[in-house]
């Protein structure tokens, strides 16, 4: 077992954890943050994306104790009280969203897209979604939403 | 249930203390990016006593740039190779190649240490760096030399050495990637090739042609090589560089397709 520190959505928590725990575990079974999805577990899908000190990781491959003293968020800590974040309420608008299992990877996503460039382009969107999975929507709705929040 | 089996975590800040825990340990793993490791120890039914993070190790860490080349350390990740200005500017080769290795999120974990000592064939950075004429620094607890990628990734893996830099001792080569994968852009290439070459007033000299057949090591198209050298891009003809590459594929896992497809690439080099 190992003492971390991880400030999760802006909130400090110190855990002991196992070792070989991954991030994916500590953020959905001790902390409760169901969000973040388990899924593939083969980092393909997406669906686990969490931003670690502001980029998007996979969180079913990444070791809770590597973790250490990060700052992370997750889809939890985007919305300001019932303010939902720009991305999600584009989200919404632009009808993104159908079952919903991959949408917090995605918003995450493209968070980490857009605090780093925050006026992309359509190819660069794509690109910057590439390491999310989306079985319904065929995402052109998702790259519309993402769009919608860059112009906010 | 937890989805990996149990071990100890190490976290040493320097290049020593993880050769001491590695030494010491029965059954030890060193751990980069984890974007394979991990997935793999989710499988197997193996699993490592002691789990070595190099993450905080400082001297595995930049991209430096002197007379003697560029060095890379080890833990730099695919990302930061991406956005790299002098990376972008000395070697357009390895940018094509990390542009295309999996997906952002991996590219933000995954490194080119652990690409090169993963010694999973299909991976892409090693046919790229071969082109580069890349070496490695391997530091074990009793030396620390400076060897070939090749002779690197020839000799027998050891859980007791680390891979510290990768050192691009040349700056004045052109190159290019192609990299072929049968369905997705994001799957496991089926064949990547890298071109790197000096070019002489339009010709090419010191030419390297490295492929990644996914089944061997990286293979160097040795009669294909010696086809470009002193000649101009474009102008040698594709009929001579197909003779050339059944040349070069006699024994190997070179088949008709990839064949045609290093063919189409090669011919229109420009």
């Amino acid at each position: 077992m190992k003492k971390i520190t991880l400030e999760v959505n802006g909130k400090p928590y110190a855990l002991e954890c196992p070792d070989s725990e991954l991030l994916i575990e500590t953020l959905r079974d001790r902390l409760g943050l169901l969000g973040t999805k388990y899924s593939c577990l083969e980092g393909e899908c997406g669906a686990c994306t969490v931003l670690l000190n502001g980029e998007n990781i996979l969180s079913c491959l990444a070791l809770s104790v590597e973790a250490d003293n990060a700052e992370i968020t997750t889809i939890e800590g985007l919305a300001k009280g019932s303010e939902p974040h720009p991305l999600q309420r584009s989200f919404v608008d632009k009808g993104a969203v159908q079952c919903g299992f991959c949408t917090p990877g995605m918003i995450l996503a493209g968070k980490a897209l857009l605090d780093k460039n925050p006026h992309p382009t359509d190819d660069e969107i794509a690109r910057g979604l590439d390491g999310n999975l989306c079985r319904c929507t065929g995402y052109i709705k998702i790259i519309d939403a993402v769009r919608h929040a860059s112009k906010k | 249930m937890p989805l990996l089996k149990e071990f100890r975590y190490h976290s040493p800040a320097t290049v020593g203390e993880a050769l001491k825990l590695a030494d010491k340990s029965k059954e030890p793993l060193l751990l980069a990016g984890g974007t394979l490791v991990l997935n793999y120890l989710k499988r197997s039914p193996r699993c490592p006593s002691d789990v070595i993070g190099l993450k905080k190790i400082k001297a595995l860490e930049g991209i430096k740039d002197s007379k003697e080349g560029v060095s890379v350390g080890a833990m730099t990740t695919i990302a930061e190779l991406l956005d790299s200005a002098l990376i972008k500017k000395s070697f357009p080769s390895l940018i094509q190649a990390c542009a295309r290795i999996a997906t952002t999120p991996i590219r933000n974990m995954a490194t080119i240490g652990g690409n090169c000592c993963s010694r999973f064939y299909w991976v892409d950075l090693p046919a790229v760096l071969e082109s580069l004429g890349a070496k490695v620094v391997v530091a074990t607890s009793r030396k620390k030399q400076i060897v070939s990628l090749r002779d690197f990734l020839s000799s027998k893996p050891s859980k007791k050495a680390v891979v510290t830099r990768i050192l691009f001792p040349r700056k004045d080569l052109w190159g290019c990637y192609f990299r072929y994968t049968k369905t997705m852009d994001v799957d496991i290439p089926s064949l990547g090739l890298a071109f790197a070459c000096r070019r002489n007033n339009s010709k090419c000299a010191d030419v390297r042609i490295i492929v990644n057949t996914t089944t061997s090591l990286p293979l160097e198209l040795k009669q294909t090589q010696k086809l470009f050298e002193a000649r101009e891009l474009g102008r040698i003809d594709p009929n001579q560089v197909r003779e050339c590459l059944d040349a070069d594929a006699k024994g190997t896992k070179l088949d008709e397709y990839r064949l045609s497809c290093l063919a189409a690439d090669l011919g229109n080099l420009k």
